[in-house]
């Protein structure tokens, strides 16, 4: 419903920059489903923000943005994100055990060239199917906008926003990183 | 099933049991809408989260919708959320601000005080075929406390203050520690549990015993490496008044250890356990910050120190949908609010590394009882149950050793009263009240 023209960078992105973001987009989801999270936190910068937000419906008059000071999924710093990797390796994480089933699966993938060369602007959806327990199986959508950051020649994750479809989330538990 | 039914059948706070068939049996399910929902005084907004005149917050008592509305004069209406016309629901938002609210089907208007207003193409109703002032949406009775906004349906009820009880001498740790009041962090968070919803207010009414085992890797996550340390029963008890509960300990600083941010422990015990204690002496100083948790009957929950802040909504038999916020003091710095609110979530939401396990148990207690014969077993509920103490400070009811099922008892005790009462007259008050008519602070 936005009348305002979104801004394009004329300079396209290089099939090899849309290839090797591509290639890092996957290879984070297969550690996630693989859960190697500890090889997952090296893809990510030092400084990174991993924030879902709560989600409201509002009528389109009220529309409002969520900010870091509203309550969130997640609000992550690097500190953070150990800590709930750390839990996973306490050996008394009982719920997972026997191990959550998981697929991460990132589609719509799009590159955006910044004015720092160092940094791109990656929108991107991810979709992940768990299946846990018995038979229980969930499929959880989100709009992501990343930062990706190339430091010493490698790409890393600099900032995720990530936008959940459900207005409730319809799971009792977020136990995967969308 | 008659309302004559009786069911002080369903649980044995002697012997100490509780019948599975209550965490299933629609039939029992739609007992309690009709005597638990339709009858108790309910939780359905902070003060803070409608700070202007036309703002409104849409939730439930029981599975009937309501808006919950700010007035032109301040004060805060509760009505249904369903159009008297054909019956549609006429707010599809969670919150906003208005001046009106309309119908999608035929574009009836009610006013944010729940009036029948205009009506779209109102000529094809001829004079005297609607009276709008009957034809409105059905107000609650709404009282609040210490801005806590509460409503009940029911016009016979006993007033919010009568409802509370002698619990306000518990709430008043939470609610007004410093005299600044609270708030809540803005925003919700809400999800869908398939469990019962008297499995995660009975969690919080009493079930200090689950943390140490089900919760130790979310606490070593939180707390570097650290779990919890031996049960400890000396110094802490169980507190319940007409089934609110207030499970604790003394030792001042579990639950806010929990949320693993070392600026909060540090302002809880240079700042606002000073001021607590001036205001509200050194016993209740000291149980705030403790490990514990918190019901008020019939659907609402919280922990002191963790400041997580929430309703389990009944959502049929067998799930609820759980919102959560976040409370703080409203004289709070600024960046210790933004650590409770980081703490806080990535503990107790859906994604949090402690409310992750718990769904987990809560859909397990709800799903087995689909075998006919496993529902027909007993759950025990006996842990503690010779107990029983006085004690010169605390009020309500209380058994010593916060390891226990004694508030989990009372709450069952208060449901079966609920559900088996014609009327008022018929509930019962289960302990000796020591703060009626007088402040708590």
């Amino acid at each position: 419903m936005s009348s305002t023209q979104e801004e394009f960078n004329p300079h396209s992105p290089s099939l090899e920059l849309m290839n090797e973001v591509q290639q890092f987009l996957y290879r984070e989801a297969r550690l996630q489903d693989t859960e190697n999270f500890r090889d997952w936190l090296t893809m990510l910068a030092e400084d990174i923000h991993y924030w879902m937000p709560y989600r409201y419906q509002r009528y389109r008059k009220n529309a409002k943005e969520p900010t870091i000071y509203d309550q969130a999924y997640y609000n992550d710093t690097m500190e953070d994100l150990k800590k709930r990797i750390l839990r996973t390796e306490t050996g008394t994480c009982w719920s997972e055990d026997p191990a959550t089933r998981a697929a991460h699966i990132v589609t719509n993938i799009e590159v955006e060239l910044s004015n720092n060369p160092n940094e791109y602007q990656v929108y991107s959806l991810i979709t992940v199917r768990r299946n846990m327990n018995e038979d229980e199986e969930h499929t959880m959508v989100g709009h992501r906008t990343d930062t990706l950051r190339r430091v010493g020649g490698e790409l890393k994750l600099a900032k995720r926003k990530i936008i959940l479809d459900q207005n409730i989330f319809m799971n009792k538990s977020l136990n995967v990183y969308l | 099933m008659t309302a004559h039914n009786d069911f002080n059948g369903y649980i044995d706070t002697k012997e100490g049991w509780v019948d599975r068939r209550i965490f299933w049996d629609q039939e029992i399910y739609e007992q309690e809408l009709k005597q638990i929902f339709a009858k108790s005084w309910q939780f359905v907004a902070h003060d803070s989260m409608l700070p202007n005149v036309n703002d409104f917050y849409t939730t439930y008592m029981g599975e009937d919708g309501v808006v919950v509305a700010r007035q032109k004069d301040l004060s805060v209406k509760v009505f249904l959320n369903s159009c008297p016309h054909r019956g549609n629901k006429f707010c599809y938002a969670d919150d906003g601000n208005t001046r009106s609210f309309t119908c999608n089907y035929h574009g009836w208007s009610f006013g944010i005080d729940g009036k029948l207003g205009a009506l779209a193409n109102e000529h094809v109703y001829d004079k005297g075929d609607i009276d709008k002032e009957k034809w409105g949406p059905r107000q609650a009775r709404v009282d609040s406390y210490k801005g806590l906004i509460f409503a009940t349906f029911d016009p016979e009820a006993p007033s919010l203050e009568e409802w509370l009880g002698d619990f306000r001498w518990y709430l008043d740790m939470m609610l007004d520690g410093d005299g600044s009041g609270t708030e809540f962090i803005g925003g919700g968070i809400k999800s869908y549990v398939n469990a019962n919803w008297k499995f995660g207010v009975e969690n919080f009414v009493g079930d200090a015993y689950h943390a140490l085992w089900n919760h130790d890797s979310g606490l070593k996550a939180m707390n570097n490496g650290e779990g919890f340390g031996p049960a400890v029963t000396e110094g802490s008890y169980h507190a319940s008044m007409n089934g609110h509960g207030w499970e604790f300990g003394t030792d001042g600083f579990a639950d806010v250890i929990i949320m693993g941010r070392p600026k909060w422990t540090e302002y809880v015990q240079n700042v606002l356990k000073p001021q607590m204690k001036e205001r509200l002496g050194e016993l209740r100083s000291t149980i705030y910050g403790s490990l514990a948790s918190v019901s008020l009957f019939p659907n609402c929950s919280f922990l002191p120190g963790i400041q997580t802040f929430r309703v389990w909504l009944p959502r049929g038999p067998r799930k609820l949908e759980l919102r959560t916020w976040t409370i703080v003091n409203k004289s709070m710095p600024d960046d210790i609010k933004q650590e409770i609110n980081i703490g806080c979530m990535q503990t107790f939401n859906p994604a949090g590394v402690l409310e992750m396990d718990d769904g987990e148990n809560w859909e397990g207690n709800t799903s087995v009882n689909k075998g006919y014969l496993t529902r027909q077993e007993k759950l025990h509920y006996g842990c503690g149950i010779n107990r029983q103490i006085q004690h010169e400070e605390l009020p309500g009811t209380i058994y010593a050793g916060q390891f226990n099922d004694a508030n989990q008892r009372q709450f069952y005790q208060r449901w079966a009263d609920l559900m088996n009462a014609d009327s008022w007259d018929d509930i019962p008050t289960r302990y000796t009240p020591r703060y009626s008519g007088k402040s708590t602070v």
